[in-house]
């Protein structure tokens, strides 16, 4: 939360830069001197913008995963590993088990 | 509805995991297909029918499957993918020569529809025609090499039949495809436990342990590490026990500290029946192990 906070003031602060500088650049233009620098707070505002950013990037980022393989071979159990959907028997005992004249026979 | 977004994200995880969990599939996807926001989900929608489908027919709802599998039909008209459902659909009703006839078509259309040989597989292994399957599956296999799945299916046969060294051989190739996999070497170990190549077992218990190594080397074993380390206490007990042991049909060589791999063994089998869960059986764990 703190993390999208800081990236969208970080946002509004780069698009505020760019504008004033485009601005400034167009008020030089009007007085005939485009050679001229750029006023220090522009140049202040766009790094703190950068650094404000980068903070809120890292912050929002979503949690780390293992790099391992072992980490990532935990999290599974051998019927799932051993599954072999591709060759499975669908016609089995379960139409039996679980179809529905079963459960009312069951339930009288 | 919350309720939807975390039933979506419950068959998200099991399409990810290969589950073959079908009622609760079914229950699920029953509650997501009624709630009618099917239409949001967008390119998972398919897969999510196709899900549905399998789980329906694994428990005799053919009337869902036959649901989605017209909306299906009309969305991807001249799909392979398609087709195959539709033979599994009619493996629930049809004869077996009929569902066989037409996978034959399939593979006439399109030599290279390896869904299609895979279902004949199947069929052929459920009517009881295991040589032909076999038969069958070898050619696939021969074909596409990296068919995990096959192999397994294939090892799986010849256990069935207790032609271990040939299901060895097939679990070797799978182990070739996958070799971060331990569940593999974990079932190449027991198929060879149970042809009695003990030392060739022992040293596949070993590989999963190591497989399965956790940065403490004190803690509780847990899940496979369990199987593995009660396979590896069988394995010594009974090389222990029989101090002439008559050559392994592998040629694999006993390991030389089997006394202190033996205690090790039996002291992690009993550490890891020492967490909250396992208390209660620990006696009769302890009672196995210090007796005969």
């Amino acid at each position: 939360m703190f993390g999208r906070i800081l990236l969208l003031v970080a946002t509004l602060g780069i698009f505020h830069a760019a504008f004033s500088t485009y601005e400034h650049l167009s008020y030089l233009k009007a007085l005939e001197r485009p050679e001229g620098s750029l006023p220090p707070d522009i140049v202040v505002e766009t790094l703190l913008s950068l650094v404000l950013g980068i903070i809120g990037a890292c912050l929002n980022a979503p949690p780390l995963k293992e790099i391992t393989w072992s980490s990532e071979m935990r999290k599974h159990k051998i019927d799932d590993m051993d599954s072999r959907l591709g060759f499975a028997s669908y016609v089995n005992r379960g139409k039996r088990i679980f179809s529905t004249s079963n459960v009312s026979s069951k339930l009288q | 509805m919350s309720n939807v977004q975390g039933a979506l994200a419950k068959l998200a995880s099991y399409r990810a995991k290969n589950t073959r969990e079908s009622r609760q599939t079914f229950e699920t996807g029953l509650l997501v297909l009624k709630s009618g926001k099917t239409s949001g989900l967008g390119d998972e929608e398919w897969s999510f029918y196709e899900q549905l489908i399998l789980s329906a027919l694994d428990i005799g709802r053919i009337d869902v499957a036959d649901q989605c599998l017209t909306k299906l039909s009309v969305k991807f008209p001249e799909s392979p993918r398609v087709d195959v459902l539709n033979g599994i659909r009619m493996e629930a009703t049809e004869s077996p020569e009929k569902v066989l006839a037409y996978y034959d078509h399939l593979m006439k259309i399109d030599p290279a529809n390896v869904s299609a040989w895979r279902r004949r597989v199947s069929v052929l292994r459920r009517l009881g025609r295991l040589d032909k399957a076999v038969e069958e599956l070898n050619e696939l296999l021969d074909t596409v090499y990296t068919d995990s799945e096959g192999w397994l299916e294939l090892a799986d046969m010849y256990s069935l039949c207790n032609q271990y060294p040939s299901a060895l051989q097939a679990l070797s190739h799978a182990l070739l495809l996958s070799p971060q996999n331990p569940f593999t070497f974990l079932q190449f170990a027991e198929t060879a436990y149970t042809s009695g190549d003990l030392p060739l077992a022992l040293k596949m218990y070993l590989v999963v342990i190591e497989m399965n190594d956790s940065e403490d080397a004190d803690a509780i074993p847990l899940g496979i590490s369990v199987r593995a380390w009660w396979g590896a206490k069988l394995c010594t007990r009974q090389l222990v026990l029989s101090s002439s042991y008559h050559g392994s049909p592998s040629n694999t060589p006993v390991p030389k500290n089997l006394a202190l791999l033996d205690e090790l063994a039996t002291e992690r089998v009993l550490t890891a029946y020492s967490g909250e869960k396992g208390v209660q059986t620990r006696s009769l764990v302890s009672g196995w192990m210090s007796g005969r």
